[in-house]
């Protein structure tokens, strides 16, 4: 084979390589792991939102059939080094993260009493005879009355309930809005969320008494974040303490975070010597898994008399819930809001501030978009309201406040660095694909037909693939910035490549065999990917923050290359050439031009096995594995370009959701199936959360929204088609070329969709400024109208 | 979520079920759709769920010859959305099974289920509702009219089980409709409404409203329904319709919208309804 | 004791009335294949055939299949001989996660057999009461729609 055919494996729709199992029904999630003896967990949780625990009766459910411990945070004290989210950011208070609540609880669903049983069936029967006796202390529900001075404090220690303060500035915005022609503003507010992967969390710890080891298997999305934490917690070394992620039912930064149960199983499990499953059921998950997506933002946008932004002005409070998360902290969210909200806009000045607030609710972590669902959403209605007002059309106005390609780098008005990306490209590529004029002129038609139809544009970047310049959390005292890839071709010539990241739906096992495959010459199917294992790689963090693609993707290449040299070395040595004049493909190094060739496993052999066919001093450093460390430094800009067009029933007020194109810049695609699977499930949570998903307490701090008939998320019949255009700008600076896109899709669509409905509704003069615009909803905002305006 | 514990007794006869349900706190399984989430909640422990499914002869659609339906309490809701003569005679209640939860729910749950669990906002009891169907229990024949007390409530016994659904001959020049709204495809209805309207010469002679999921029970709208004396009437009728009923709040839907919808649906299903009687659609 | 055929083989088992078909296939019989999502009926990850229909395993107790017949994910194919409706979806995508996948093959079988399927709308519907929360479903919709062309065409 020549080289100029060598197959290009990167960019092809390779069909994934973790399907057979997953379809087959032969994976390994976390509850298919079933090991003798395993005892299972099933908590007692508050059902109080702030109260002293006054006493906790548990006698009876002890003596329960198949109950081997009921375990209070009284019980654990002396088992573990406490833990905190810290962070080097000025103005913020790390909370405790409690593995069971002692003295008080401050939400409810947290855990108090874990109840250790032969059966999840006998462990929720004694659950059931434990009595908790509170006292109730207040409550801090809605975060606005939560700040005032004199609210009653979930943290006491804190001295107020507000744990982040933080501001971004640059120029003097409040001149530029005192003399600007034109200012829109508005009081918006997103609902909180809750991630809602299918697969509930689940850990799983056993203790191997004669190593002294630990093995966690966790649906964690981080188990190298984890490993290192509980190193520190539970006093043992990274050699003896394993964190394995086996198939993991999604995540969406759901299980991107250290929990107190993943803490409690490790504990029982070595203090009884027995493996120790807890699993949670949707009930807990819709109340203690970390939610998100809870702001109130009070934002205002000057533009010149020609739509030119000069000023925008932001104040965002953030519903974080109880806790700090661990290692985010309870800043992740509300912190990005403000970073984000210039968008991929030019704006001179600017003034956004963030206060974090402790509610007693259920606390709030990294959710796919983490802020920049918000931010993305108000900014691109203050620059629809901003085109309104100036009778501008939506795609005019952001075209003429876009960073151009001439402008990169750009700082943002926030002090973001954009790098070279397809800002523009995405736009004016989603106005083509649409063609919107025409949809213009659709809507026109409808419209006199008195259709409520309209069309809704959102443009956002975001920083992805993260380095060790940028924090993924302000302050925060991880290093996430860095990846690594072991690839190893054994004695065999089969080739193994570990990384530290933990594919939990992403089709990493695929994609990175694919760059692996291409840089080293092999097959696709010739590489097994190990991930999600701690003990894979010296130091990993896991899959969150849109980075495998860019960091691992990186760290492969890295370590592909590294390898490859090896490989041609020693087959120089054996086929008598030289290393220019060969070439590796298809599991084949070949004399460019001629048939002679070494398979990999004839190859391997020799140098592993067949002694004498080497020299020494070649034999020695030619061992057929490298580990590389990827660093993206500041990481990739990713910007997209989102259009949604809908329908609304004018009695009803149902929104339905009729074309959705999407223009985004990953960059170098690696396999366009996948690549538009992850804009395509990101789009939808996207229009989840414009118009369905909201998590509802009451005043007392109670969870309403409990199951998966009340937590609304969407089917298959209410999200569209979509269309999905990958602008592949080039990243030059960036070893692969791959720019992260996993989150993407959630953040462009709430905008987009909300951007529609208030088209859709302009001629009614109805502004949306709250999501999920739920039918209830625009039915108040369409009746206090006519109660407004009687015809 | 796992279920306390309960005993389980797999009925093969009526009279077996009775005698098992004298027991206070037994419960009767038939498909168990509604039941076991209500299990795993933990909302219900049971001393024993006396299964029915297993007794044999209740399984069944026949016609009456007459136009009318004798339908067995233990037939599934997918067996009544696909059968012939459901479709033919009551096309109406093939059309509500249409928008009753998913087909493995459908697959599984029974129409004397649905009933007998009596949601206010699920659509059998509507129906039941709609089409004046009669009851027939192990001890008596009950006017649907009669039939639910109210939320998750029936006026049967403890120790009583529905055996049979009648469904009288609809009268000829009958239209239907039937509208629904809910959040998501499947999900329990914020408000639906059901209506037959039936023509002789160019004069109602009879229409029928019921609404689902604004009341504590499924409800007939006679004020509503008396309104229809001619296509004119459809307007006030549904005005009628939303100022008759007094839903309640709750997390998917305010009274007011709940009470704006019925109005709406009303409507449209009257329309439908009139459209059909007439001839002028299928 | 219940007597119950599963994938085509029979056996007998002791089981507590209240252990949940999902629970006794995937804990009994070591059919991990079946997943368990919400255990309220809702999310349809543990959908299974039943003599034939699909239903929740989630909503059935072991002691009410006595007698049965019970189909779930692992007798549709093997990993080295996937069913057409597993190539269906691995050709298409139709999967990321893999957790929702065993309940949509099995609904997506019994839909096949009682649905036309005609158009997407009837598809999507259809897939309604099984939730997937990484596709946005777009690729489970061309995935069914293939299995639908090649129904058709036989």
């Amino acid at each position: 084979m020549k080289a100029e055919a060598r197959p290009k494996i990167i960019g092809a729709r390779v069909q994934r390589v973790e399907d057979p199992r997953l379809l087959a029904g032969r994976g390994a999630f976390i509850d298919d792991l079933n090991l003798p003896g395993t005892l299972h967990v099933a908590f007692c949780r508050s059902d109080h939102a702030h109260a002293r625990i006054v006493d906790i009766e548990s006698a009876e459910a002890s003596r329960m059939p198949g109950v081997a411990a009921v375990i209070t945070a009284v019980d654990i004290a002396d088992k573990m080094q406490p833990i905190r989210a810290t962070s080097r950011m000025a103005d913020y208070y790390a909370t405790e993260l409690p593995v069971l609540a002692r003295d008080k609880v401050r939400y409810v669903g947290e855990a108090v009493v874990a109840v250790v049983a032969s059966s999840r069936y006998l462990a929720e029967d004694a659950v059931e005879q434990i009595a908790i006796t509170y006292e109730p202390l207040g409550d801090a529900i809605d975060p606005v009355a939560a700040a005032k001075p004199g609210s009653p404090l979930l943290h006491e220690e804190a001295g107020s309930n507000v744990i982040v303060t933080r501001t971004f500035a640059r120029g003097d915005v409040d001149a530029v809005m005192a003399s600007a022609a034109v200012r829109v503003g508005d009081t918006f507010r997103m609902h909180r969320k809750t991630p809602t992967a299918m697969e509930n969390r689940g850990y799983l710890a056993e203790y191997d008494q004669g190593r002294r080891a630990l093995t966690l298997h966790s649906t964690t999305q981080v188990p190298g974040i984890v490993r290192d934490a509980l190193v520190e917690m539970l006093d043992l070394p990274g050699n003896r303490l394993r964190v394995v992620a086996p198939d993991v039912g999604g995540g969406f930064g759901g299980k991107a975070a250290l929990y107190p149960e993943e803490i409690l199983v490790c504990i029982i499990a070595r203090q009884l010597g027995r493996p120790v499953k807890w699993l949670s059921d949707r009930l807990e998950d819709l109340m203690s898994t970390n939610q998100a997506f809870d702001e109130i933002v009070e934002a205002e946008l000057a533009c010149d008399d020609e739509g030119r932004i000069l000023g925008l002005r932001a104040e965002v409070i953030g519903d974080v819930g109880a806790y700090s998360v661990y290692p985010w902290t309870a800043a992740i969210e509300p912190v990005q809001v403000v970073s984000f909200l210039p968008g991929p806009y030019r704006v001179p000045s600017y003034r956004g501030r963030v206060r974090a607030i402790v509610t007693s609710k259920t606390p709030t972590g990294a959710y796919r978009g983490v802020g920049r669902p918000i931010s993305t959403f108000v900014m691109e209605r203050l620059i629809d309201m901003a085109a309104a007002r100036l009778s501008l059309d939506p795609l005019q106005m952001r075209r003429r406040n876009m960073v151009r390609s001439e402008e990169f780098p750009y700082k943002s008005a926030s002090g973001i660095v954009w790098d070279r990306a397809g800002f523009m490209e995405c736009l004016d590529g989603v106005a083509t694909a649409a063609d919107y004029q025409s949809l213009r002129q659709q809507q026109a038609q409808a419209r006199a037909a008195g259709r409520w139809v309209g069309i809704g544009l959102a443009s956002y970047a975001e920083l992805t693939g993260l380095g060790s310049r940028i924090a993924v959390a302000p302050g925060m005292p991880v290093n996430t910035g860095t990846e690594s890839a072991s690839l190893r071709i054994d004695s065999t010539g089969a080739v193994t490549a570990s990384f530290g990241i933990a594919s939990h739906g992403q089709g990493l096992e695929t994609t990175l065999a694919q760059v692996i495959a291409e840089e080293l010459g092999v097959r696709v199917e010739d590489v097994e990917v190990i991930h999600g294992d701690s003990a894979a790689v010296a130091h990993g963090t896991g899959t969150f923050a849109s980075r495998s693609t860019v960091l691992a993707g990186g760290a492969a290449i890295m370590s592909a290359r590294a390898v490859r040299e090896k490989v041609l070395e020693a087959a120089s040595h054996l086929l008598e050439v030289d290393v220019g004049d060969m070439d590796a493909a298809d599991g084949r190094i070949f004399v460019k031009g001629t048939d002679r060739a070494l398979t990999f496993r004839e190859l391997a052999r020799a140098v592993y096995s067949e002694m004498g066919r080497l020299p020494r001093e070649v034999r020695e450093g030619i061992e057929l594995e490298a580990t590389r460390m990827y660093d993206p430094y500041f990481g990739t800009s990713t910007p997209a370009s989102h259009l949604a067009m809908v329908e609304i029933d004018p009695e009803t007020y149902r929104v339905t959701v009729t074309r959705y194109v999407v223009a985004e810049d990953c960059g170098r695609v690696i396999n366009p199936l996948i690549a538009d699977g992850q804009v395509q499930g990101g789009v939808a949570q996207g229009i989840g959360a414009a118009l369905m998903e909201e998590v509802v307490h009451d005043d007392g701090g109670q969870i309403l929204t409990a199951s998966l008939m009340d937590y609304v998320v969407p089917t298959a019949a209410e999200i569209p088609a979509m269309e999905i255009i990958h602008m592949e700008t080039e990243l030059p600076d960036n070893i692969g070329g791959f720019r992260g896109m996993g989150e993407g899709g959630t953040i462009g669509a709430p905008a987009a969709v909300a951007n529609a409905i208030a088209d859709a509704l302009a001629p009614l003069g109805i502004m949306i400024n709250e999501l999920p615009a739920t039918p209830e909803r625009l039915f108040r905002l369409i009746e206090a109208m006519n109660t407004e305006q009687p015809e | 979520m796992k279920p306390p514990a309960f005993e389980y007794l797999a009925a093969t006869s009526l009279e077996q079920a009775v005698a098992a349900l004298a027991d206070d706190e037994a419960k009767v399984l038939a498909g168990g759709q509604s039941l076991v989430p209500m299990l795993n909640f933990r909302l219900l422990a049971p001393s024993i769920l006396v299964d029915i499914t297993r007794i044999p002869g209740l399984d069944f659609v026949e016609g009456d010859g007459d136009g009318g339906l004798r339908i067995g309490a233990l037939t599934r809701h997918y067996t009544l959305e696909t059968s012939a003569l459901v479709q033919t005679d009551f096309p109406v209640l093939s059309a509500a099974m249409n928008h009753v939860a998913h087909l493995a729910i459908r697959n599984r749950g029974t129409i004397g289920g649905s009933l007998c669990h009596g949601d206010p906002a699920a659509e059998l009891p509507g129906l039941a509702l709609l089409l004046n169907a009669q009851l027939k229990t192990t001890q008596r024949t009950i006017a649907a009219t009669d039939f639910f007390a109210s939320a998750l409530s029936t006026i049967l016994a403890e120790d009583e089980i529905l055996t049979e659904i009648t469904l009288p001959a609809l009268p000829p020049r009958t239209g239907w409709g039937f509208e629904e709204f809910a959040r998501r495809s499947g999900d329990f209805a914020l408000a639906a409404v059901g209506a037959t309207v039936s023509l002789s010469g160019e004069e109602v002679s009879e229409a029928r409203i019921v609404v689902i999921g604004a009341h504590d029970t499924p409800l007939r709208l006679s004020a509503a329904e008396a309104l229809l004396t001619s296509r004119s009437g459809i307007a006030a009728a549904a005005k009628a319709a939303q100022d008759q009923v007094s839903p309640s709040d709750d997390l998917h839907g305010s009274a007011d919208y709940r009470r704006h919808l019925v109005g709406v649906l009303t409507r449209r299903a009257l329309t439908a309804a009139w459209q059909r009687a007439e001839g002028s659609a299928p | 004791m219940i007597r119950v055929t599963v994938n085509g083989v029979t056996s007998e088992h002791e089981v507590e009335a209240r252990l949940l078909l999902a629970d006794f296939l995937r804990h009994s019989l070591g059919l991990t294949g079946t997943h368990v999502g919400c255990e309220q009926g809702v999310c349809g990850a543990c959908t299974v055939l039943l003599n034939g229909d699909s239903v929740r395993a989630c909503l059935c107790f072991a002691v009410q299949a006595d007698g049965g017949e019970i189909e779930t994910v692992e007798s549709l194919g093997t990993v080295d001989d996937l069913h057409p409706l597993q190539k269906a979806f691995q050709e298409h995508h139709a999967l990321q996660c893999g957790f929702c996948t065993p309940g949509m093959l099995m609904t997506g079988i019994d839909l096949l057999r009682k649905y036309p399927l005609a158009t997407d709308a009837e598809i999507r519907e259809g897939l309604s009461g099984n939730l997937c929360r990484c596709t946005g479903y777009e690729h489970l919709v061309q995935a069914i729609r293939s299995a639908v062309e090649a129904r058709n065409e036989s």
